[in-house]
């Protein structure tokens, strides 16, 4: 599993480069000049067209539990590298770097993401 | 006239037998000739992805070093009127509010675009048709290569795709593409930074395998209105690992990304299917 993840990890390194992850409309919402780690509990991963979405239930400061949307490309892109359906379990633990939404609603464009195990999916420098 | 070609000559056959002999004769030809044809289609089979970035000017791409400075980009030669177009659109694109129709779901990518996007492609080649299927949208372009001309002018009406008749030079397929919709009017955009081409848009591309492998497609764009000289565009494809998939694209399976054509305004959208970026629901 871990050499998987690693795999893609080099694979999708590669989808960054060569084609825009979210090429079907305008990025203008996320501020790309940030990074926001966050540490949560999966709660959905949607893996449809046009784009991929991670829903991460995470506590915020006070301890209260909030929802984030977190886009990723294409099911088919991914699929492709090796992203799976099941690359995001309901439930599993994982911490997630995002590019933030400029307006500080609780959503982001994924960049990458790292397991309880210390593997990784995405970018992850 | 296939029948002068019968492999035995029709003097040395006794006179029952030279009907058989012609129609022997001729089935032989038209396989052979079938097998010529087929043969002279290159095998352009597998899953193929665009190479560099959906632009068709790098040099307008935000952040790479661009230039929305008339004159320092090198494409496309622009007349003043459709500059001036174009220049309000990449003025929108920087505030990301060009309203893209690509992005609306549903609205058929066009020629040229369709050379030009994310995701993979296949190039299916039959003698009569070659079919650019893009897994994108999905689009597909239609090139009839069975010796038919463009419909009259009477005969036809612009389009996404527009009309494209073409032939081959060896293993270069040559089409030529015309009766396009126009770029004004929101209809369609010829890539994401808002460039442009008029219903005078007349298309010729040169379509092959290069000696690096790559596919290839060299397009002479010609356009009365919106053009001062021709403007031409290389687009190369990578053909991807054997067993590469294509799989569905429905844009509207689970779209939380519309896009308001007037504004160009992008919206986010919950999982609960509620807006949820408070810069939008503030306007």
């Amino acid at each position: 599993m871990k050499l998987f993840r690693s795999s893609l990890l080099a694979a999708y390194a590669w989808l960054l480069i060569t084609t825009p992850v979210l090429a079907h409309h305008s990025d203008a919402m996320f501020d790309h000049e940030q990074v926001r780690e966050l540490s949560g509990t999966v709660k959905e991963f949607q893996f449809t067209n046009p784009h991929t979405w991670v829903q991460l239930s995470v506590k915020d400061a006070n301890g209260k539990v909030v929802e984030w949307s977190l886009e990723w490309g294409s099911p088919n892109q991914l699929g492709r590298q090796g992203i799976r359906p099941s690359t995001f379990a309901v439930g599993t633990v994982v911490t997630i770097r995002a590019n933030p939404m400029r307006d500080g609603t609780p959503g982001g464009a994924f960049i990458g993401a790292r397991f309880a195990d210390g593997t990784t999916v995405g970018r992850w420098d | 006239m296939l029948a002068c070609y019968a492999p035995v000559p029709a003097f040395l056959l006794p006179p029952r037998r030279i009907g058989w002999t012609l129609c022997l004769g001729s089935a032989v030809l038209l396989a052979l000739l079938q097998g010529v044809v087929q043969a002279a289609t290159p095998d352009w089979s597998g899953v193929w992805a665009m190479q560099g970035g959906t632009v068709f000017d790098l040099a307008t791409q935000t952040g790479k070093g661009g230039s929305t400075t008339p004159g320092v980009r090198e494409h496309p030669p622009y007349t003043p009127a459709y500059e001036a177009k174009y220049l309000a659109n990449m003025a929108l694109r920087d505030k990301g509010i060009l309203p893209d129709p690509n992005s609306f779901c549903g609205i058929p990518t066009g020629f040229p675009r369709i050379l030009n996007l994310p995701d993979v492609y296949e190039f299916a080649v039959t003698p009569q048709q070659v079919w650019i299927i893009a897994e994108n949208g999905p689009n597909v372009l239609r090139i009839y290569t069975d010796g038919r001309a463009h419909p009259a002018p009477a005969d036809r009406w612009p389009t996404h795709t527009g009309d494209s008749v073409g032939h081959w030079e060896g293993d270069t397929l040559v089409f030529d593409t015309l009766s396009l919709h126009s770029s004004e009017n929101g209809r369609t955009l010829v890539d994401r930074t808002g460039l442009m081409l008029s219903e005078a848009a007349h298309v010729v591309s040169r379509m092959h395998i290069n000696a690096a492998g790559l596919m290839e497609v060299q397009m002479t764009i010609d356009d009365q209105q919106a053009l001062s000289a021709p403007w031409v565009v290389t687009k190369r494809f990578k053909q991807q690992d054997k067993g590469a998939r294509v799989y569905d694209y429905a844009c509207n399976e689970n779209n939380r990304n519309p896009v308001d054509p007037k504004t160009g305004w992008t919206y986010t959208i919950g999982p609960d299917g509620r807006i949820i970026d408070q810069s939008a629901t503030k306007k």
